[in-house]
């Protein structure tokens, strides 16, 4: 036993798929420990992108340092008016066929250009003239968003904000605030979802429940499995034509679609992580019985099979003694298989809409369900709304795999180095 | 041997795979003629047939009273959602009420005429009501209750109204429906599809009429399980000054059939559809985001004219939910602001922008109620405080310390049900249930498949659904009386397979009366007086409250080949439904290529 994990582990492929399994099992464990926020909390609105958010309010009353940073006031302008935005406005005016000799898109010629802009962009005028270039609907709302943005940022720099209690004081631009000092910031690295729940948080939650629904699949198709092989196999006859008869039915008949069906049919309020995981397992142990069962045969007239056999030992004591060890091996690959094959089928039915309820519990499927309604990757441009979710769900597998095939090395002799 | 013989099947193979993919290659339409449509046409059409309604052609039939798609078959008059008012398209000016509002005279455009030169007449329209009666189609359902006869008097079109046992009209609205709903179909051609049919309603509405003789500005072109394309009659009638004027613009019609809705977005995207009927969340990031030439007909949130209100139902055979107070507070303390938030991106004006009433938030409706007279009673959600005083004061509380408040010693848990898949409709019923756990009342969501959802929600009677979602009527000629009616007429008291309101069965005397009284009221000052009423009770009473407001049609356009699309404020008074329904046609008339 010590000599076979010393094997197992010495198996650079079983090593690498086993670590990087134990580090998203760890997360997993441990994040809880750390953010505590309920993950299926709704935070603010909608897909917020990854940042850290500070509230402006608490922002307003926290401890200012004076700081003079050489390039603040070209960051300041950046911000406000982004060079491809001036280069709509420098663009607009020589359609419009104003002077723009002198004009560039550089820092030091924005207040001639701001000027210019201002002595001739009319919202009325856009519209009704149909300037080239300028004509369509879009590009008219692009200028007056343009225009107001611009009017915004002034302003802005002109406002005086009220600090603590009745004083209005002007805000220095050489004034910063301490992150860390701001009553209410929230870090949120991989943003929020549709729901406004953000969405590390709800990850590393549902990368927990899709591990579980794996691993209840998983044993559930390993076990029937296992059992269907091992009968099928050593008592053969009339029992192995009525349980292959059963196996090649399920064989026939696609998995994937069976498993939508019975799903479908239990209806949503039974649609808990549990019976999520039965539903997979119980459609997914063909596979395993059919190799067990060949193998079983293989075994079944060997001579020390035979001499129990003679010794009168029992029928569960020949199948659990002598046949079920020499394929131990294999089925603990099989079964990291269908824990791989399991947490997959979790993700595929759930985002096809039939998963566990949104509001019991977050899973990697389901995460993916909503992100496809809400368009994160059509319209909403939400990418942190899936793509680490994907990021996951192949990390898993990809473990997974590797632990088997490394495991393979191992036990198969035809592989054996 | 054997290798000719592989060589041979090889080739016939690649020639049979050529030869496919030559008859599936979509037909070659010139992008600076063609104007594209998305969101409509979802799986392959299948005949021009203007009396069916299992056609699946929505490009050429799409019958509704909001405004029926009139680019193949025309209505004989155009509803614009904007007004609420009736333009004649067909029709010869207004129509003409006898006093007692029995009898709709209607002159028809002496210029109409049929694609094969024949003149549109009072006959046409006669004939198209009489083949409705006798195949009993949608028409026939939808206004048998109201019209008894159509007929074709001096040239003229006379629709005479069902009568009531006193001899009044049983509802002269729904004339305003039937003008902008159905499509009328020429003599000739019903008589021959009557009589090829041997008269058999089911073969007759199955027939899918590629013979048909339409008024409309296009006409067949492509029909297969990609496209569906219409190409302009250069001789339609409506290029006469009586009409138009001129011809519309784009010279093709087309819609390609996409797999789903993520498909279509794609190509919206990608400039293969210039106007898209589609719920796209976010849609601002098109455009501020991606910088795409996208643009809807209003610049911000909520984006469209919103006609329609996405409404929870309460069931009143429900013992907790027949007390007023229940309700109001369930009503008062759903934060509104998060629902149009998350499920609708903002692509609904709020409760605090267009305060709740039986109306929807266009101009046309909202003046039609007296604002201050209803503003005690109107409420803006997310008012936690006040929903549980109301509950306290009515007695209404936690008597045995579980969180939970009691009604006659039982707790009060109710459930909130959408149909399973309805993702904004979802989002709402989980925020209405968190309004419920915040009041101290049990309320917990429950999707049902669509398909069991339907049949039960329209039961006469029913107790699985506590509070639940549907819509009532939008916008339509009928409207806001219509909404009244579904809101809380009983006349769907007892139907069964009801689909046209009240569906939590609500009976109020005083209400029934105002439905009646306002179909055959014309004074304005007293129909206000009388909408002003119905909103009174409706905020009062809560038998339902509106979640959101919701176009009845999306509509974006993507301006890379055409523009000129109607805009707020363009002093077009042309509605954004789509370039094709109702006076939303009057678009096409007015769109230019990019850069010319």
């Amino acid at each position: 036993m010590k000599n076979t994990l010393k094997n197992v582990f010495h198996s650079p492929r079983f090593l690498v798929g086993f670590i990087i399994f134990m580090v998203i099992l760890l997360t997993v464990l441990i994040y809880p420990y750390f953010v505590t926020r309920d993950p299926l909390l709704s935070l603010g609105k909608g897909f917020l992108a990854p940042g850290t958010y500070l509230s402006v309010y608490d922002a307003n009353n926290a401890p200012t340092y004076r700081m003079e940073l050489p390039e603040a006031a070209i960051n300041r302008l950046e911000s406000a008016i982004p060079t491809e935005d001036r280069q709509v406005m420098l663009d607009f005016l020589k359609v419009k066929g104003a002077d723009v000799s002198g004009v560039s898109t550089a820092n030091d010629s924005l207040d001639d250009l701001l000027a210019l802009w201002k002595a001739n962009y009319d919202e009325a005028d856009v519209k009704a003239s149909k300037y080239q270039g300028f004509s369509t609907q879009a590009q008219r709302n692009k200028l007056r968003r343009l225009n107001t943005s611009i009017l915004a940022s002034e302003q802005a720099s002109a406002m005086s904000l009220s600090k603590g209690e009745g004083d209005a004081v002007a805000v220095s631009d050489t004034d910063y605030i301490k992150v860390n000092e701001v009553a209410n910031a929230v870090s949120l690295p991989l943003g929020t979802d549709n729901f406004g729940r953000d969405t590390l948080t709800e990850l590393v939650k549902a990368t927990g429940v899709s591990l579980i629904i794996g691993l209840i699949a998983g044993t559930v198709a390993t076990l029937l499995g296992l059992v269907v092989g091992l009968l099928a196999g050593y008592v053969g006859g009339i029992v192995d034509d009525i349980l292959m008869f059963i196996a090649n039915l399920f064989t026939v008949i696609p998995g994937f679609v069976l498993l939508i069906l019975i799903y479908y049919s239990v209806g949503q309020a039974a649609r808990g992580i549990t019976t999520c995981a039965l539903v997979i397992g119980f459609t997914s142990w063909v596979w395993t019985a059919r190799s067990v069962r060949s193998q079983v045969i293989s075994l079944r007239n060997r001579d020390h099979v035979n001499l129990s056999k003679l010794s009168g030992h029992s029928l569960f004591r020949i199948v659990l003694t002598d046949i079920l060890p020499y394929i131990a091996s294999y089925v603990v690959m099989a079964f990291i298989l269908q824990v791989s094959s399991g947490i997959l089928a979790e993700a595929q039915l759930s985002l096809l809409g039939l998963g566990p309820k949104t509001t019991d519990v977050p899973t990697l499927g389901l995460m993916m369900n909503w992100a496809k309604l809400f368009g994160a990757y059509t319209s909403s441009n939400a990418w942190w709304a899936y793509f680490p979710v994907i990021g996951v769900i192949a990390l898993i597998s990809f473990s997974l795999n590797l632990m088997n095939t490394g495991l393979d090395q191992v036990f198969n002799p035809a592989l054996r180095d | 041997m054997k290798k000719l013989l592989a060589l041979v099947l090889a080739l016939s193979l690649a020639l049979s795979l050529v030869a496919v993919a030559g008859a599936e290659a979509p037909t070659d339409l010139p992008r600076n003629e063609t104007m594209y449509f998305g969101g409509q046409q979802w799986g392959p059409a299948v005949g021009y047939n203007p009396l069916s309604s299992n056609m699946n052609n929505s490009m050429a039939l799409a019958s509704a009273p909001r405004g029926s798609r009139t680019i193949m078959f025309e209505t004989l008059y155009m509803y614009n959602m904007l007004d609420g008012k009736l333009y004649p398209l067909l029709a010869d000016g207004d129509y003409v009420w006898n006093d007692d509002l029995t009898e709709m005279t209607i002159a028809i455009k002496p210029a109409a005429k049929w694609n094969d030169g024949t003149p549109v007449t009072a006959e046409d329209v006669a004939a198209t009501w009489d083949a409705a009666v006798a195949v009993k189609n949608g028409t026939y359902t939808g206004y048998n209750a109201y019209i008894a006869s159509v007929e074709a008097v001096d040239g003229k079109v006379v629709i005479k109204a069902q009568l009531t046992e006193d001899g009044k009209p049983t509802n002269p609205l729904q004339f305003y429906n039937f003008l902008s709903a159905t499509y009328i179909a020429q003599k000739a051609w019903l008589d021959t599809l009557l009589a090829r049919n041997n008269n058999d309603a089911a073969a007759v509405l199955n027939d899918p009429a590629n013979d048909v003789a339409y008024s409309g500005p296009y006409g067949p072109y492509v029909m297969n399980d990609q496209l569906v394309a219409f190409v302009r009659n250069d001789a339609y009638w409506g290029q006469d000054a009586s009409m138009w004027g001129k011809l519309p613009v784009p010279k093709y019609i087309a819609h390609a059939i996409y797999a789903d809705n993520d498909a279509a977005l794609v190509a919206f995207k990608a400039g293969q559809i210039d106007v898209n009927q589609q719920f796209v969340a976010n849609i601002q990031n098109l455009w501020e985001v991606e910088g795409l030439p996208i643009a809807t007909y209003m610049d911000e949130a909520p984006y469209g004219i919103c006609a329609t209100m996405p409404t929870a139902w309460f069931n009143m055979e429900v013992p907790a939910l027949q007390v007023k107070e229940v309700r109001k507070a369930i009503a008062m303390a759903v934060d509104y602001d998060q629902i149009i938030e998350n499920a609708m991106t903002n692509q609904s004006p709020s409760f605090v922008q267009v305060p709740r009433s039986v109306m929807n938030p266009t101009d046309g409706e909202q003046a039609m109620y007296d604002h201050d007279a209803v503003k005690d009673l109107q409420f803006a959600g997310k008012d936690i405080e006040g929903a549980k005083a109301l509950l306290d004061a009515a007695g209404i509380v936690d008597t045995d310390g579980d969180g939970y408040r009691e009604l006659n010693g039982e707790k009060i848990a109710l459930n909130a049900c959408c149909p399973n898949g309805w993702t904004d409709w979802q989002a709402a019923m989980e925020i209405v249930a968190a309004a419920g756990q915040n009041i101290g009342l049990d309320i917990t969501t429950n999707y049902p498949e669509w398909s069991i959802y339907q049949t039960v929600f329209t039961k006469a009677s029913q107790t699985e659904y506590d509070i639940f979602m549907y819509s009532p009527a939008g916008a339509e000629p009928a409207a806001p009386w219509s909404r009244v009616r579904s809101f809380m007429s009983s006349d769907f008291l007892g139907v069964d397979n009801n689909w046209s309101g009240n569906f939590g069965h609500y009976k109020n005397d005083r209400i029934d009366e105002i439905i009646k009284t306002i179909p055959l009221t014309s004074d304005e000052a007293e129909l206000k007086a009388l909408y002003t009423e119905a909103t009174q009770i409706y905020l009062d009473e809560v038998p339902s409250f509106s979640l959101m407001y919701r176009p009845e049609q999306f509509h974006a356009v993507n301006e890379t080949v055409w523009t000129g699309y109607p805009e707020k404020d363009d002093g077009n008074n042309i509605p954004p439904s789509d370039c094709t329904d109702g006076y939303g046609i009057a678009a096409l008339y007015n769109v230019s290529l990019v850069g010319e």
